[in-house]
């Protein structure tokens, strides 16, 4: 909103500036009613990450870290031609796998990285990611000879980790995650890019054990008919995870996402009774949450695996049940 | 129960709830069997997590309790103020204070029910006996047998306790690459999440 200079008497000046006060009030209240404290600037940096890494060549390594565990080493590329990308990664350390994706269209977006892409909806007053998380951006630290710019992750509720993000400033590339947990304030996991490049050949001096094609389970590719187990459901996930895939009910595996973190149910029925108990195992940010239970009679295990708080991998649990008891 | 009142319980077994949760809590689960439940096996979990072994888990609430019960007023009073003082502090002192009202809401419970049976004072019961898991030992003094009047409590006993993290430790390796495998796909590391997995399979 632009004031005339002229010195056209006082009150119209006063009006203008009265109006304008009224109307950024306004945007602003109705901003802050439909998205309270969404960050616009970082929701953006987000929504180019998401498209970053589909959408850039690149190849580097990348360490990996958690716990006292030794650091791990790992080769990265990732290519783009022709409408489709080819990606892999070869672990230098360890044992010595490689993981290979070819042929993933580029317009084949999955959940996960819908939810990152929340730019437009926040003016409809749907906030997404931003009623889940609380983002801001702060200067980054220098990550693999690239200026990085910081992403602040932290977690609106208990269900999920904070995370905290340095991104190529030219390209918006993810190049250090540490995943902290909010309670203790320690970082539970970290990846970082060493080495970067965005033009250079793939190395390929990397003596490769074994590898492996990793699949591709999309929500709208129905999995092949397969039955593990009776129709079950799992009767409640926090706020703003959604499923990864079509998910049969007879398939003993369903998986959630909500953009950042990713958590997977499996069922098994088993032929024998088990004492009712729970177990949990970690490595880093990855929990293992076992229960063994009756539902209606039959005993099983439910396991809970994924980047989430054992809260979260426990309540998850408690709400697994058969299709048919709960449609009673 | 509500999915407010698990959001409570989470909240108060992380350490993380405010007092409004916590008074959430305490003025229902008086009423909800399925609250106690669900409260008992969250402690049972976090004991497990914590290494702890569950029967060592004991109670402590001789002199609130009883104090409360003998009429002492004055040993009451100072017990709420401490409460509330704890209440006020930030998050690492709230831990104690959650366990301690929830632990005295326990006990207080089973001693109202026991006095109205047998009109035993509290001091009678204070024996060691089998511990219902996952409430803390506040003031490491005697232990009080404190299971919810004659509700049983799911007790994991030591050899199921190990068991369960055996369990919980082979599922990690069966499952984690299929998940790694949606992980992948679904959060903004592109492959990296198949470095969580130990042992990469074809």
């Amino acid at each position: 909103m632009t004031f005339s200079g002229s010195p056209g008497g006082i009150f119209p000046r006063l009006l203008t500036l009265l109006i304008g006060v009224i109307v950024s009030l306004t945007a602003a209240s109705s901003w802050a009613v439909s998205c309270p404290g969404a960050d616009q600037e970082a929701l953006a940096w987000l929504d180019k990450m998401s498209r970053s890494v589909h959408e850039v060549s690149y190849n580097g390594v990348v360490t990996f870290q958690r716990g006292n565990e030794d650091m791990q080493v790992i080769q990265v590329s990732h290519s783009v031609e022709g409408g489709t990308s080819s990606e892999q990664m070869t672990q230098l350390t360890g044992q010595g796998a490689q993981v290979v994706r070819v042929d993933h269209p580029l317009h084949c977006i999955h959940p996960g990285h819908k939810l990152l892409r929340v730019g437009a909806d926040l003016n409809t007053g749907d906030c997404g990611i931003a009623s889940h998380y609380r983002f801001s951006v702060a200067d980054g630290e220098r990550v693999a000879g690239r200026t990085a710019v910081r992403i602040q992750i932290k977690p609106l509720d208990m269900y999920r980790y904070g995370y905290i993000m340095d991104l190529d400033r030219n390209t918006g590339l993810l190049l250090k995650t540490q995943t902290v947990h909010p309670g203790q304030k320690r970082v539970l996991e970290k990846f970082q890019f060493a080495d970067l490049s965005y033009t250079g050949r793939v190395p390929n001096g990397a003596e490769v054990n074994l590898v492996h094609e990793a699949q591709h389970p999309h929500p709208d590719q129905p999995a092949a008919p397969r039955r593990d187990v009776n129709d079950w459901t799992v009767g409640w996930v926090p706020a703003g995870f959604a499923a990864t895939d079509s998910q049969s009910t007879s398939i003993g595996r369903k998986t959630y996402t909500d953009g950042l973190a990713v958590f997977s149910v499996f069922i098994e029925e088993l032929g024998r009774g088990i004492r009712p108990g729970e177990g949990v195992a970690r490595q880093g940010s990855t929990i293992s949450y076992t229960r063994g239970m009756n539902l209606t009679g039959q005993p099983v295990l439910v396991t809970v695996v994924g980047e989430v708080p054992i809260n979260t991998a426990r309540m998850v649990a408690d709400s697994v049940n058969w299709l048919r008891a709960n449609a009673d | 129960m509500t999915e407010k009142m698990r959001e409570s319980l989470s909240a108060l077994m992380d350490d993380e709830a405010n007092e409004l949760e916590l008074q959430r809590v305490l003025s229902q689960i008086g009423d909800s069997e399925e609250l106690r439940q669900t409260w008992v096996r969250y402690n049972a979990t976090r004991a497990a997590i914590g290494g702890q072994s569950v029967a060592h888990l004991n109670i402590d609430i001789s002199h609130r309790v009883s104090a409360a019960l003998k009429g002492d007023s004055s040993a009451a009073e100072r017990d709420k103020q401490g409460l509330s003082e704890r209440l006020l502090r930030p998050l690492a002192g709230f831990a104690v204070a959650a366990s301690v009202a929830a632990t005295v809401v326990f006990g207080g419970q089973q001693l109202a029910q026991l006095g109205a049976a047998g009109g035993q004072p509290a001091i009678s019961i204070a024996a060691s006996g089998p511990s219902p898991v996952g409430l803390v030992n506040i003031q490491g003094a005697t232990p009080v047998y404190a299971s919810h009047g004659v509700q049983s409590v799911p007790v994991l006993e030591p050899a199921a306790h190990q068991a369960y993290q055996r369990l919980a430790n082979q599922r990690m390796q069966m499952y984690l690459q299929e998940h790694a495998e949606h992980a992948a796909l679904n959060s903004p590391h592109g492959l990296i999440p198949f470095a969580r997995v130990s042992k990469i399979r074809e």
